[in-house]
């Protein structure tokens, strides 16, 4: 079998909370109950448990993965936590879909639950942040991006009102959205961006992503089984590509170049694609101009080019290339282990996006973005088209 | 009027050491860049590795004095900072290329806003550390040889 012979025949979502009034294993059970709930599959038929590894609250246990199957009383063949970063809700389907077609489970539990707000195990000491950064006190990811956003200015020249452009299509998505955080649901224009207060110089307060908390899940099977189950509405993986530490053995690289560059032509040449093919796009957006520079990595525009790219294109839902349909992470929050983007794509191509339904839903392009690297851009860059069955 | 950035000299700063940085360290006691080398592939890597980024050998590799001269290749200017930072805003964090080849993130001192730009030419600044290390920060250079 190959990755296209695999379905992801449901989805659930909690609505994204700036601060979880309920446990993680409480979110994770809801995400279980509503999955069973929907496909009619009794509990006892997971035999595949896939987490991501963008955890905070599960960071400081090395037994996450099997602590979450235990709380869930789940009897699994293949239990796995996924550990690229935001990359890591995407990397789940492929890796689900690797394991079922091995034999090592038949139906996958694609878990993203986490509450990072509520409680935070995360620790960056044991990397080159305790002597290379935090000694120079750069401010995490703003302060990366940053650094990348000037030096993409340096060589291109940028004009942040077209930054701004995107994040206010995000923002009216994320309007239409009763699971996007509630704090984030209020409407901005360009100049509100603009004017939004510096963070780390050229990022803006309306350029980051807010960290909240909730859960997602998908449920994954052969389409094989799918088909015998009668289940319908399935959504297909057709192509997926990964890639960490892109250019890891060089010292000076091209920042604005990124490891999406290679995974996008890997995973659109195993789906038969071509990047005009995409009918909506569904980019890991922890910044506002990751979305502009996965624009020129994947090939929607040459580099340097994201700036009238921006210009000439209607990105909201009903426009010619939707972006992030639900509001993305930045007007609907980072929570679920960065799962939002995926399962906006899976609900899209079910048509169930209600009053931000896009109109051409034959395929998706997901993305995720995972890690900070040293001075470049992000450690993993990942790339998932999707298709209805 | 020229806007003012802060220093940052007056922050506190306790820096646990890898292991494998340790010659870098010392070096910075005597005030001297000491950096990675790889004799193979004759480059130098920055931040230090227990390896060659190039061959995957720790044998490859060597450690190499460097003058600490470069080019400001990007920055950012911080408006509110790391908790250990707090109360030094608005300070610089800026990414410098090496004359080695290699960039390399710090702070810069006895720069104005409106003098930081991408392209400017810096040389190092040691601000002494309580463990008798140095912590390699960058002043504009303003006279280059």
């Amino acid at each position: 079998m190959s990755l296209r012979d695999h379905a992801i025949v449901a989805y659930a979502e909690t609505k994204v909370m700036e601060k979880s009034d309920r446990d993680v294993f409480v979110l994770g059970g809801e995400i279980l109950e509503s999955l069973l709930d929907q496909t009619g599959i009794d509990k006892n038929e997971i035999d595949g448990l896939v987490l991501a590894g963008l955890t905070g609250t599960g960071a400081a246990n090395p037994f996450w993965a099997q602590t979450t199957a235990d709380v869930l009383g789940l009897d699994v063949g293949f239990c796995e936590q996924v550990h690229t970063g935001g990359c890591s809700a995407a990397g789940s389907v492929a890796r689900a879909a690797a394991a079922i077609d091995y034999g090592m489970c038949e139906v996958a539990l694609l878990l993203f639950a986490d509450t990072h707000v509520l409680e935070d195990k995360t620790d960056h000491s044991h990397s080159y942040r305790r002597e290379w950064t935090d000694p120079y006190g750069l401010m995490g990811p703003p302060g990366a991006f940053g650094l990348l956003s000037r030096a993409y200015e340096s060589k291109y020249g940028l004009d942040y009102r077209m930054l701004g452009k995107l994040a206010v299509t995000q923002r009216n998505h994320a309007l239409m959205n009763e699971n996007a955080c509630e704090k984030l649901r209020v409407p901005i224009t360009v100049d509100d961006y603009m004017n939004s207060r510096m963070i780390a110089d050229p990022i803006r307060l309306l350029d980051c992503v807010m960290r909240a908390d909730g859960a997602a899940g998908l449920i994954m099977m052969s389409r094989k089984r799918a088909k015998e189950k009668g289940l319908t509405k399935n959504i297909i993986p057709i192509g997926y590509a990964e890639r960490t530490n892109f250019q890891g053995g060089e010292n000076l690289v091209d920042v604005t170049k990124s490891g999406h560059e290679i995974c996008g032509k890997k995973a659109l040449g195993t789906a038969g694609l071509g990047i005009k093919d995409i009918a909506s796009f569904h980019p890991y957006d922890d910044f506002i101009i990751a979305i502009m520079l996965q624009f020129e990595a994947f090939g929607f525009c040459k580099p340097g080019e994201g700036v009238p790219f921006i210009r000439d294109h209607d990105f909201s839902y009903n426009g010619d290339l939707p972006l992030n349909t639900g509001g993305g992470q930045i007007s609907a929050g980072q929570a679920a282990c960065s799962s939002h983007n995926l399962i906006e794509a899976v609900r899209q191509l079910r048509g169930e996006a209600g009053k931000r339904q896009v109109k051409d839903t034959k395929n998706a392009l997901v993305t995720g973005i995972g890690w900070i690297n040293y001075g470049r851009n992000w450690g993993s860059s990942a790339a998932l088209v999707l298709v209805p069955e | 009027m020229a806007t003012a950035l802060n220093d940052t000299l007056s922050v506190k700063r306790v820096i646990k050491h890898f292991d494998f940085s340790e010659p870098y360290w010392e070096g910075s006691k005597q005030k001297k860049l000491v950096m990675q080398y790889c004799k193979v592939a004759g480059k130098y890597q920055h931040f230090p590795r227990p390896v060659s980024i190039f061959t995957g050998r720790r044998r490859d590799i060597e450690w190499r004095e460097a003058s600490g001269k470069g080019v400001v290749f990007s920055y950012t200017i911080t408006a509110r900072g790391t908790p250990a930072f707090r109360g030094a805003e608005p300070y610089a964090v800026v990414s410098v290329t090496l004359d080695v080849g290699v960039n390399f993130i710090s702070n810069i001192v006895g720069c104005t806003v409106e003098e930081l730009k991408v392209g400017m030419k810096v040389k190092p600044y040691w601000h002494p550390l309580d463990d008798g290390t140095h912590l390699l920060m960058f002043q504009p250079d303003r006279d280059p040889k």
